[in-house]
């Protein structure tokens, strides 16, 4: 490098950050780092990692996420394009994957989209409700007669798991194959002595997956594996191994992302108990912004990692095509200029043009899905444990928020009802044997009606 | 008033419907949102004004 350039690069990255968002510390002092960098420096290049840019700014992410000329998601596995590394930062050790159109730039990745949008848009989701509604008042009843229940094992890791199997297509009481490897995956550090268990489960689950795609094909019932088994994008067949990519993405999505909003938000309710009161009392103005409002504060997925496809210069900062960029959702959802109170939940908030699924061509496909999931399941707490508390000390947070912002442990007590149906076990062949006669993973281009559980 | 959704700019996070739904519709397909009529009746002027600032790609323009 020759002095002028060396000066060059010092100027381009004269805001320097120490970021570390997978310490325990980047969780403790989430709102302390947050303001920091908002105040000093809203695009940061940081030394970890390999070096890569960090955007906090609301203005910067948002000017950043929808440059998608100049930014690119891929991940090239195999070394067949410019070897860029996805989504993920660090890259994960140990075998690649490319992580579904969230990790492939357009062409392919509007295609995916455009072939599972019937399933997943507001209408297609809005048919489902019925089903869910069944699910939460099991998973409610199993715990009901006994006034004690844990919100993660038992309600909020229980619900998205069983709705993404019945749009999938997968075989319903299959739940808890993918349930249990999907979370420990996200919040078993890589160095836990639980790693090769955990290793051992996804493994089979990714076993099942294959087999699953393979019988849809043999003979084909419908859902999400069935619209991707018969895929073309861009003009071929694309291989297994990418198909599993996507329907891991479709998981990791639909799983440990609502679990953790979910948990969070019974959690902050029970701590503000005349804030969950008036939820209660006034649910149908309340309850969507107040969704919004939790989707802001606690985003589930605190941000995504791009590559610099080619020079450029974003809103202040100029970036090297090949360079690292991490995209800070959570650190943007937290921006006083955009939001007043930041750090302050409020139920009624207005202008709330959060972040929390992502911005641009990259918005998260399953919204809708974990809107509507979330609140069947809040709505089903509050409607029949209106006055639980969370048991003092009884919570466990993810230890690190770097990937996902959740939690394992939600344990709780409440005064103890009555039963008003079945357990969780025979609901959920019921919803089977529904989701097989009424075709209810059907697009909705095929199917319109919402599920009728009877 | 007159409102616009920039179809290259709407992604589909359904805000816009959420705080005005008698303005703005979904496609059933895509979830993507278009105004129902250009033209925006009066009592919906303060509703549309909260969907501009709430779109998180801000794609509603009002004239």
């Amino acid at each position: 490098m020759s002095a002028e350039e060396v000066l060059d690069e010092t100027g381009r990255k004269k805001n320097r950050y120490h970021f570390d968002r997978h310490t325990p510390e980047y969780r403790s002092q989430f709102e302390s780092i947050t303001e920091d960098m908002h105040a000093r420096c809203p695009v940061a290049w940081s030394d970890t990692y390999g070096g890569h840019w960090v955007a906090a700014g609301n203005h910067e992410v948002f000017e950043l996420a929808r440059s998608a000329e100049y930014l690119s998601n891929d991940h090239d596995v195999n070394h067949e394009r410019r070897g860029y590394q996805g989504i993920t930062i660090p890259t994960p050790e140990g075998l690649q994957f490319q992580g579904g159109f969230l990790e492939m730039d357009p062409p392919e990745q509007r295609q995916y989209r455009q072939l599972l949008n019937p399933y997943l848009s507001p209408a297609a989701v809005s048919r489902w409700i019925p089903l869910v509604d069944e699910v939460a008042r099991a998973c409610l009843d199993e715990k009901i007669e006994t006034g004690r229940i844990d919100f993660v094992d038992d309600l909020a890791n229980v619900v998205p798991a069983v709705l993404t199997l019945a749009m999938m297509g997968i075989p319903l009481q299959n739940w808890a194959i993918y349930c249990e490897p999907v979370h420990a995956a996200v919040y078993t550090p890589p160095d836990s002595p639980d790693m090769p268990q955990v290793r051992e489960r996804q493994v089979e689950m990714f076993q099942d997956m294959l087999a699953q795609l393979a019988k849809i094909r043999e003979a084909p019932r419908p859902g999400l594996i069935d619209a991707l088994g018969a895929a073309v994008i861009n003009g071929r067949t694309p291989p297994d191994m990418e198909l599993i990519g996507v329907m891991a993405l479709i998981i990791g999505g639909g799983f440990d992302t609502t679990t953790a909003l979910t948990a969070h938000a019974l959690e902050w309710l029970a701590e503000h108990p005349d804030q969950r009161d008036r939820l209660h009392r006034e649910r149908d103005t309340l309850l969507d912004p107040a969704t919004e409002e939790f989707l802001r504060f606690f985003t589930p997925a605190p941000g995504d990692g791009r590559t610099i496809s080619a020079d450029c210069e974003i809103a202040g900062t100029r970036f090297k095509e090949g360079e690292r960029l991490w995209l800070s959702w959570a650190m943007a959802n937290r921006d006083p200029a955009v939001f007043p109170d930041p750090n302050q939940v409020d139920l009624a908030r207005t202008g709330n043009r959060h972040h929390s699924f992502g911005l641009g061509i990259h918005r998260c496909i399953g919204s809708n899905v974990a809107r509507m999931v979330f609140k069947r399941m809040l709505i089903a707490v509050l409607d029949r444990m209106p006055g639980y508390r969370c048991d003092a000390g009884g919570a466990v947070h993810y230890e690190t928020i770097g990937i996902i912002q959740g939690m394992r442990h939600l344990p709780a007590t409440f005064t103890p009802g009555a039963r008003i149906g079945p357990g969780l076990a025979e609901t959920i062949e019921t919803m089977q044997r529904l989701c097989d006669e009424q075709r209810l993973a059907e697009p909705v281009t095929v199917r319109k009606a919402q599920a009728d559980v009877g | 008033m007159k409102v616009r959704v920039d179809p290259e700019r709407c992604q589909g996070h359904t805000l816009c419907s959420m705080i005005a739904p008698k303005v703005f519709e979904l496609d059933d397909i895509d979830g993507h949102s278009s105004p129902v009529s250009e033209d925006v009746p009066a009592d919906q002027e303060a509703n549309v004004a909260e969907a501009v600032r709430s779109c998180p790609e801000q794609a509603i323009s009002i004239s």
